[in-house]
């Protein structure tokens, strides 16, 4: 009974939409997350009656023809890159990124991996670096006795140290954006990397074009909307109810099938 | 009579069809752009069920058909600004390896290159062929006509066509149509392009429960009749030979 397995695809397909959901609502609250959504498509189908095939020797037509769908798979899990709330978190080092772009990081392998997690701070050397040590590229080093650090929109870091009236600038930050973001390929520890669907990453100063800006002090929340995600975890948990409905439906009639009497 | 069972069985081969059809909406209740089908059923135009045809004519019944309903899905809204959604009757039209197909799905994203694809990386057909956008050039709007423009100038046309006859239609999986005849679509009129939506499947899960219900009960039915029927011989073998002996 082909309805058994279709009905199994759907079940399949609607278990893999909860395990998106549940790893949206898991990071709700991760600096930088960006949620993602399974996207499904129609199997193929099987031609029982081609269209316009003659069902008959008189030459009758079938005008519409049969087509028995396999069920379901999923398409693609994509990721919904849309600009997350910005939160004061007061820390110097914090940046978001308003708009486009990512920040990049020197991976301990030597690759470069992308993030929009702006929660950094800085290491024993004085260099700006993520939550987990990695070193934002291109490096900046804060000197140790600077008492106040400033990065401007465009990016601009500059120190204030003692005995010196005018801030200096140590560096400039810089940040990457690809034609296809939904083609990153995470890695895990709020860090991306280009993938073959991504295309190559171009780079540039905050605040050019196509570029966002940076705002100190903030962090970008995720976008997750929590009312949203479980909204779609109960229309996915019905889903998944209503599939498991078909294999029952097709076990009684098989049932029925074996329990004729003749 | 005697081909009551066959009758009985012609039914219940419908029914499992009917079912396998039931499933394959169900399984895609989620599924962006699907159009549900139903199996229709009729009395088999060629084979009589009964050799003397009588003032009742007995028939087999027989698939004679799959109905597409292509009312419209309820567009959801994405935020994603490459996601578009016909408001309307048409269809996008995709260059795959195959041919030309055409969708209703309308999550587009693009391509390394900077071209308009389908989650399959097929390419979307616009007003002139391929469409291709630099992100660079500011954020993507597209307009209710389906004009897409990047700050302030155009830079491409989305093009929705639609068929004067959809039985021309058949699926072939990814949520592709593929036209089976050779007409020419046409330009489709009163369709509006939502950006930033997707349409959703137009199965109704509680049109389907109901129909797996009714499959279910049919085919018990079917098969109540079989048993009758084949007791009806059974004790007509039973009385006719007693009254021989």
């Amino acid at each position: 009974m082909q309805a058994l397995r279709t009905a199994a695809t759907g079940m399949a397909a609607q278990q893999l939409n909860v395990e998106v959901i549940s790893n949206n609502i898991a990071n709700m609250n991760t600096v930088g997350f960006k949620k993602q959504r399974a996207e499904f498509e129609d199997l193929l189908y099987q031609n029982v009656e081609q269209v316009g095939a003659q069902s008959s020797s008189q030459g009758t037509i079938v005008p519409t023809g049969i087509q028995i769908g396999a069920g379901v798979k999923s398409g693609s899990v994509y990721r919904i890159t849309t600009q997350g709330t910005l939160t004061n978190t007061g820390n110097q080092f914090d940046v978001a990124i308003n708009g486009q772009g990512y920040l990049q990081v020197l991976l301990p392998t030597g690759d470069t991996a992308y993030t929009r997690a702006g929660n950094l701070s800085i290491n024993d050397q004085g260099q700006i670096c993520t939550a987990d040590g990695y070193l934002v590229q291109p490096t900046i080093a804060v000197p140790q006795n600077a008492t106040s650090v400033t990065i401007s929109q465009s990016g601009q870091v500059q120190v204030t140290t003692p005995g010196s009236t005018t801030p200096t600038v140590v560096g400039q930050m810089q940040l990457a954006t690809f034609i296809n973001e939904g083609g990153l390929e995470a890695i895990g520890d709020n860090l991306f990397e280009e993938s073959a669907a991504s295309g190559a990453a171009t780079t540039g100063s905050p605040g050019a074009a196509g570029f966002g800006q940076l705002m100190q002090g903030y962090t970008e929340a995720s976008n997750v909307d929590p009312v949203s995600e479980i909204t779609n975890l109960i229309i996915a948990q019905r889903a998944y109810e209503m599939n498991s409905k078909v294999v029952t439906t097709a076990d009684q009639m098989l049932s029925t099938a074996v329990n004729t009497k003749s | 009579m005697d081909n009551a069972i066959y009758v009985g069985l012609s039914r219940q081969i419908t029914l499992q069809r009917a079912l396998d059809i039931a499933a394959n909406n169900l399984a895609n209740t989620d599924t962006t752009g699907y159009k549900f089908e139903e199996l229709m059923t009729g009395a088999d135009p060629v084979m009589p069920a009964h050799s003397k045809v009588g003032s009742t004519p007995v028939t087999f019944v027989t698939a004679n058909g799959v109905a597409r309903d292509y009312t419209q899905g309820p567009l959801t809204q994405t935020g994603e600004p490459l996601d578009v959604a016909i408001d309307g009757k048409g269809f996008f039209q995709v260059s795959t390896a195959d041919g030309t197909r055409y969708t209703r799905d309308g999550r587009f994203m693009l391509d390394p290159t900077g071209k308009l694809v389908t989650q399959d990386g097929d390419a979307v057909q616009g007003g002139g062929g391929d469409i291709n956008l630099d992100p660079k050039k500011g954020p993507v709007s597209i307009s209710a006509t389906g004009v897409i423009s990047q700050g302030g100038a155009v830079v491409g046309q989305m093009s929705v066509v639609n068929f004067d006859d959809l039985s021309v239609l058949s699926k072939d999986g990814n949520n592709l149509f593929e036209d089976t005849s050779n007409s020419t679509p046409q330009p489709a009129t009163g369709a509006l392009i939502k950006q930033g939506m997707l349409e959703g499947s137009n199965v109704q899960p509680i049109t389907q429960i109901t129909r797996l219900i009714e499959i279910n009960r049919a085919y018990a039915a079917a098969s109540d009749m079989i048993t009758s029927t084949s007791d009806l011989s059974k004790s007509a073998v039973e009385r006719l030979g007693s009254a021989t002996s």
